[in-house]
């Protein structure tokens, strides 16, 4: 009897012990991070300022950067937020497609046209228990310097992106407002969205080719 | 600047804002979007709607060519020698919020930065200061009452001045109050002055901001929003005194749209 109770004990703290391996996984190393948006940027300043690239090549390239380094579909859901579940599954998986077609343009759009940039790494924080913020600043010839912010998540065992800070000013969170109130001025339709979406894609696409 | 925003557009504000009404308060059953609703604290959503896009078309039309020919007319280190003039005339300003504040340790950065900049920075065209890595930041009014425990209240979209809050609008008449009372009713010069130093303000500021700009009237499905949420962020960082060193001394809060305006090399 005694020596049930004492491998039930076990099986218990065993149980809790495993149930805390994913909670402590899922904390963010701040070196870890660091080394990896070092690396990342690295990565996407050597495809902007790559002399043999072609316009077209090297938006192909920064973007295949940056779709390695961010975790789009967790950012696609922060950023979609509540309406997350007022999305239809069809509409869920469409929105993150035409998400993740619209980050990877913007973002390949607005660094192509860095040229010349410097990248370095500034001073890192840990912000919470789950992501590292790592502080970089940007330098460009003959323009403004200014600090850009990546919060890094550990998404299934990998460092990702899941937010870039601009002077205090979130690009997830800004869109977020954005897309809800795309939202909610269309009676609250998800289909509306991604309408507007689609549109924006379409815009985006015939500036590139012109 | 106080005449005319009080002869044309309060009128037209109170006009616009009884023609478009009120936002509609979601129902009581659905939490999440009641959140919401409080978190934008835009009452006056259709309102503030109707005067940005009156901001754009004046914008369209009137400062941003304006901004674009300043630009293009004048080399490079002579607008950053205006943009250093324009930060350190806030100087006065800046050293009120720090003491407002308590913040002791900024305010002796700012005092000393206006003796530099003054006299070695010749009238401030020259950042003495930023070369000794003694960096300028900015305050306003606004600031030091967030920092006084007052709410930012509800937000706003005022045409020419662009997103603001009750709170932060206070603090921008409280901050021109200041600054009028020195220079008006007592001649013609400093009138003038004064006119020049706000028309230069808006036209350096909105300069800082073409890029910006462009960006969000490219990229946002919904500018207004995009506008709302980066203003609120970009106060609350510049009310936790976060600014990064390589940030010029902002005319925040006011005509500034509480964008950073970086630094000129």
């Amino acid at each position: 009897m005694p020596r049930i109770m004492i491998s039930r004990r076990l099986l218990l703290a065993g149980l809790a012990g495993l149930a805390s391996i994913p909670a402590r996984a899922q904390q963010m190393d701040i070196t870890r991070a660091t080394a990896f948006v070092d690396r990342a940027g690295q990565d996407l300043v050597n495809a902007i300022n790559d002399q043999r690239l072609n316009q077209t090549q090297r938006r192909d390239k920064v973007g295949s950067v940056l779709r390695s380094a961010i975790d789009i579909e967790g950012t696609g859901r922060f950023i979609l937020g509540r309406y997350v579940r007022q999305a239809s599954p069809a509409e869920l998986q469409d929105y993150l497609k035409l998400f993740d077609e619209i980050i990877i343009r913007n973002l390949s759009a607005r660094f192509g046209e860095y040229r010349g940039v410097k990248f370095s790494l500034g001073r890192s924080q840990q912000r919470t228990e789950e992501d590292a913020l790592v502080s970089t600043l940007i330098e460009r010839p003959s323009n403004p310097s200014f600090t850009l912010d990546w919060r890094v998540a550990e998404i299934n065992g990998q460092p990702k992106v899941v937010d870039v800070i601009a002077e205090g000013t979130s690009l997830r969170l800004t869109t977020r407002s954005e897309y809800a109130a795309v939202i909610q001025r269309n009676s609250g339709r998800v289909a509306s969205l991604l309408d507007a979406m689609r549109g924006q894609i379409a815009q985006l696409a015939a500036r590139e080719g012109g | 600047m106080k005449t005319f925003a009080a002869r044309i557009l309060g009128p037209a504000a109170l006009v616009l804002l009884l023609l478009a009404g009120c936002a509609t308060r979601p129902p009581a059953d659905d939490p999440e979007a009641l959140q919401e609703f409080k978190e934008n604290n835009d009452p006056f959503e259709p309102a503030n709607r109707a005067m940005f896009e009156v901001n754009e078309v004046i914008d369209k039309a009137v400062l941003q060519p304006i901004a674009e020919a300043y630009r293009d007319l004048l080399p490079e280190p002579v607008r950053s020698g205006i943009r250093n003039v324009l930060g350190n005339l806030r100087a006065p300003t800046i050293l009120s919020g720090d003491l407002l504040q308590g913040n002791v340790t900024r305010a002796r950065k700012t005092l000393g930065r206006f003796i530099v900049n003054s006299t070695i920075g010749i009238g401030g065209i020259v950042d003495v200061g930023r070369r000794y890595d003694v960096h300028g930041h900015s305050e306003d009014m606004g600031q030091t009452l967030s920092v006084w425990g007052v709410g930012e209240g509800f937000y706003m979209f005022v045409p020419l001045l662009g997103p603001t809050t009750a709170r932060d609008l206070t603090g921008f008449g409280i901050d021109v109050y200041a600054n009028v009372q020195n220079l008006f009713g007592q001649g013609q010069i400093l009138e003038v002055w004064g006119y020049t130093r706000l028309g230069m303000t808006v036209v350096d500021t909105r300069e800082a901001l073409l890029e910006p700009f462009d960006m969000v009237r490219k990229t946002s499905l919904d500018p207004y929003s995009t506008l709302r949420s980066a203003y609120r962020q970009r106060r609350a960082f510049e009310i936790q005194n976060k600014e990064s060193p390589a940030g010029a001394v902002a005319p925040a809060g006011g005509v500034g749209f509480g964008q950073g305006v970086m630094e000129p090399r």
